[in-house]
């Protein structure tokens, strides 16, 4: 099995740089955009993700090496001969990924580890490297398992999710307003990702791209960003925390909890019903959010 | 984990903390405050969809505030960071009223505790909360 080495490592100096470029600049624009103790919040989080990726990282290999042995096609990776199946390769994972990041949003199950990444309340360079320590747990490698059955090689797979990881890091910046229209109607970009870490109920589910938000914009998830209505970011119930270990596990912990105290036949759903759902209706999910929203503004606003 | 690995892990801590450092000494950072009771209730209805704030009581120095609505709900509001977190106060936060200081220790404990400076309006606020208590 060929080996390829892992892009994200070779970026790291680059995403410190870029870190301490956009400090400064916050520092003529907006000292507050950055927060001594959410930025250690995220690194450690983005550090413990890398922990717990080497220690779960064998498993997922081993799981994507087995259904490669499934595959219908037989693609090399040389990229020579094989530049064509790359690029369709980069293409195809980023709409996998598009696939996971709505579930990961529609699903309690797997937003419990991707809300990690959601629960700051600033939009800065370190938000992206807040990332989940129990990815693995949720299951969220499933969703790249279609490729390897289609025939591309784990490494090439890897690679390219490695390079997604990178093109996202840049995008988490209010640094950057609005980029040619050429590239915001293609790419996803900082202005259509500030919107998809948006609490504002006209933004709340919304643009769940990673580097092609054509994947938003031909299953309707698309929400542009609007300078009248700056974003709040974070969560819906915001953590109120620094604390590392409970921005970790604070979801999985809330569904034990609920599991634990609901009807047994309302169990199962607060594991795989939508953030927010509850059996008796006593919590508000995105859909009920945007219902008050909408009827609590005036009609000619909500026929828009 | 490989010795490489955890060479790595060292690498990030240490990158972690130098970063860290450098947002405090660079000054980064807000010092938020309640401003009035306007700001106030937008701050509660914007952390729940649908409330409707009418009365506040706000901390002198802006730190935090209670917003009820029309039904008799009310919302604690408190700074966080460089920006601010709310949760709803039912019977399950306990209150302590100490002359013009009123504690409201939330049930969930990395939210903590918070003290509102009220002055005068302490009493009633918490006289309010007991009520929530009896509901």
């Amino acid at each position: 099995m060929p080996e390829l080495p892992d892009p994200v490592t070779y970026a790291v100096p680059a995403f410190i740089l870029l870190l301490i470029a956009e400090m400064i600049i916050s520092l003529r624009a907006d000292k507050s955009r950055y927060e001594a103790r959410d930025t250690l919040t995220s690194l450690m989080l983005g550090t413990g993700s890398q922990v717990a990726g080497a220690l779960v990282g064998a498993g997922v290999i081993a799981a994507s090496v087995w259904v490669y042995q499934f595959r219908l096609f037989d693609i090399g990776i040389e990229f020579s001969s094989w530049w064509w199946a790359w690029v369709l390769c980069f293409f195809l994972d980023d709409l996998a990924y598009y696939a996971f990041h709505r579930s990961a949003h529609r699903v309690r199950w797997f937003w419990a580890s991707h809300v990690i990444h959601h629960s700051s309340q600033h939009y800065n360079l370190s938000t992206a490297l807040r990332q989940t320590w129990t990815g693995f747990f949720s299951l969220t490698f499933l969703f790249r398992l279609p490729l390897f059955l289609i025939g591309f090689p784990p490494a090439m797979v890897f690679f390219c999710a490695g390079l997604n990881l990178i093109y996202q890091f840049w995008i988490h910046t209010e640094a950057i307003k609005r980029l040619p229209k050429w590239f915001e109607a293609v790419m996803n970009t900082p202005s259509h990702h500030r919107v998809h870490h948006g609490v504002n109920p006209r933004y709340l589910d919304a643009n769940y791209a990673g580097v092609f938000i054509i994947w938003d914009k031909m299953f309707g998830s698309f929400v542009p960003e609007r300078d009248d209505e700056p974003v709040r970011y974070g969560i819906v119930k915001q953590l109120g925390s620094f604390n590392i270990l409970w921005a970790a596990v604070h979801e999985w912990v809330g569904i034990a909890k609920d599991v634990w105290a609901a009807p047994w036949k309302h169990k199962l759903s607060y594991m795989w019903r939508e953030p927010g759902w509850s059996h008796d209706g006593s919590r508000a999910t995105s859909a009920m959010i945007k219902e008050r929203w909408r009827a609590g503004r005036p009609v000619e606003e909500s026929a828009e | 984990m490989t010795l490489t690995e955890l060479a790595q892990l060292g690498g990030s801590v240490i990158a972690v903390l130098f970063v860290v450092w450098l947002v405090g000494k660079m000054g980064l950072g807000a010092d938020p405050r309640i401003e009035d009771d306007a700001h106030a209730i937008r701050l509660a209805e914007e952390a729940e969809a649908g409330f409707r704030g009418i009365e506040v009581a706000r901390d002198r120095a802006g730190f935090a505030a209670i917003v009820r609505n029309a039904a008799g709900r009310q919302m604690l509001v408190r700074a966080h960071g460089n920006h601010f977190a709310a949760r709803p106060i039912d019977a399950s936060v306990m209150g302590r009223l100490d002359k013009d200081f009123l504690t409201l220790t939330m049930p969930e404990k990395t939210f903590g505790a918070v003290t509102l400076h009220l002055g005068k309006d302490a009493g009633m606020w918490a006289s309010r909360m007991r009520e929530i208590g009896r509901a």
